[in-house]
Parts: C-alpha cells; structure tokens; sequence
C-alpha cells in the first residue's frame, strides 16, 4: 500500500516536472520589463528581480509613479547611486558599463515615471 | 569444466564505464541547458504564485529549507538503509519506500522555486553568491538527474548511488547555503 502511495506520488511529480519545463518556454506575459528600449532591458535582467517588473517595489523599494525624481532630482546622483549600490543595494559599476547605467536610470525616471 | 553461462555468453547492452558516462551526460546537459535558459530568457520580473508569503523570496527561502530539512531526512533514511546506523535496530520493510517517498517530496519542493529563480530572474553576475546560487541551482537538477538514473540503471558499482546522492545533497545545501542561509542572516527583509 505505500509502495502504492510512492508510486503516485512519484508519477505526479514527474508530471510536475514535465510542466515545469513546459511553463518555462509557454509562459510569456505582455507587457513586462524587458519588452521595449534597451533601459527597460537592463531594468527588467538587472533590477526587476527587487524592484518589480513594473517598478512597484518588492525586496527593494517601489519606483514607479515618480518616486525616483522625488528622490533623485538630479539623475548623475541616482547614476552614482545605482553605480555603487547601498545597503542591501548592490552596486552595478563592475556589471554594467556607463552607457548602460545611463540607459537603465533613464528608464526609471521616464519608463517608470508614470 | 564448463564457465557458467554467463561468463560464456556475457550480455548484450552497456558497460558500466558507458552508463557512467551516459549518466554524467545526461546530467550535465541538464544543468546546462538549465544555465542556458536563465542566461537567455529575458527575465519577466514576474512574482507569480507568493502564496502566504508576504512576496516571493520569502516563499523561495523556505521552500528551500523544507527541502534541505526532506533531504537530511533522505539522508538518515539512506544511512540507515547502507547500516552505517543503527537506529532502529531492525531496518523495517517500508524504509527503501520511504527514502524515495522523501528524494521525491525533496525534488517536488524545489520546482516552484526553481521557476520562478529561472522564469523571474534568470542568471543574474550582481555578486559573487548570486552566481554560486545560480552555478548550484541548475547543478542541483544535473545532479538529480544522475542519481535517478543510477537508481534506475542496472549493474552498476556499488559506490555510484550513494556518491550520486551525496551530490545531491551537497549541491542542495549549496543552494541553501547561497539563498536562505544569507536571507535569513544578511538581508534584513521580512522572514516571512
């Protein structure tokens, strides 16, 4: 009998398995981070993972809806800033070059900014 | 004197130095293919299914410690199962059931973690445990990858499925050690 039960438990798992792989590749939503301009790009591989895939937080704090402005009036601050991270912020200085830390925090302050 | 059947007529299929190789094969291009596809796929940033977590690395980090708390199980179950202990006494019937009933739970757990890490986040370089977390990750699926096969493989050596399980575990505690063990000292987010 629970051998019986293994079994099962067994073949639904691998069933399991075999969805996993499936959603992998069958699972694509619309209108994410990552779907447009190059910023978007490098805020959905780079940022998203914290911040959301539409800047409305998680792990890191939200930054949509103007909140980037508000705290960085003066973008070559928030360039430094995502340079060289804080906190539990990491820096992004070694991980992404300079045009590359300028595309992503236009983004934020335009893409996100709504 | 006649050799035993056997010997005389050895059968046909492979060698056990081929199932070895086949398994590690096998096993590598899954971790790879893996790898592959989080570096490829453009992250969605998605956090699908947080259940009642308060968001989705909580979610992640104890599924994650569920499993490494199944695979301790497993791992008394196999010790037990090879006499290495001897507690219980007598090893009862249903023992070898439960020690796949527990890899099986183990491997269950860690598949809506793997998603979203894969489907969400993809392969992220941002500091040197994330890439570790990563590296372990899609190992720990080659890695599961031989073990099952060497279960399921016959006449092989008798070390292989013990060495394949301790991979296993090793590369599950990697993982473990890489996410939840700095979640839960290190991030200062919300435990739950």
């Amino acid at each position: 009998m629970f051998r019986r039960v293994v079994n099962v438990a067994e073949a639904l798992v691998a069933l399991g398995a075999v969805a996993f792989v499936i959603l992998l590749f069958a699972n694509n939503p619309g209108g994410v981070a990552g779907s447009g301009s190059v910023g978007s790009e490098l805020f959905a591989a780079n940022c998203a993972s914290c911040h959301g895939a539409d800047g409305s937080g998680g792990i890191g704090p939200p930054l949509s809806g103007g909140r980037v402005l508000r705290n960085f009036p003066n973008e070559p601050d928030e360039v430094t800033f995502v340079a060289n991270g804080r906190g539990i912020m990491p820096g992004f200085a070694t991980a992404l070059t300079p045009a590359q830390l300028k595309a992503v925090v236009d983004y934020t302050r335009t893409g996100l900014a709504k | 004197m006649t050799a035993p059947a056997e010997t005389a007529q050895p059968r046909a299929g492979l060698s056990s130095t081929a199932k070895l190789l086949l398994m590690l094969v096998l096993g590598a291009a899954v971790a790879v293919a893996l790898g592959v596809y989080a570096n490829q796929h453009t992250p969605t940033g998605r956090k699908p299914y947080p259940l009642f977590f308060s968001g989705m690395i909580q979610l992640k980090v104890w599924f994650a410690t569920l499993a490494v708390a199944l695979a301790c199980v497993q791992l008394l179950l196999a010790a037990r199962l090879y006499g290495k202990i001897s507690i219980p006494k007598t090893a009862p019937a249903w023992l070898g059931d439960a020690h796949r009933l527990t890899g099986t739970l183990t491997f269950a757990v860690t598949l809506p973690v793997a998603y979203q890490c894969l489907w969400g986040l993809g392969f992220e370089t941002t500091n040197t445990r994330v890439v570790l977390h990563g590296i372990f990750g899609c190992a720990f699926y080659g890695a599961f990858v031989i073990k099952v096969l060497g279960v399921r493989l016959k006449g092989l050596p008798n070390w292989v499925l013990p060495m394949a399980g301790g991979l296993v575990f090793a590369v599950l505690v990697g993982v473990f050690l890489t996410s939840s063990v700095w979640f839960f000292t290190s991030s200062g987010q919300a435990l739950v």
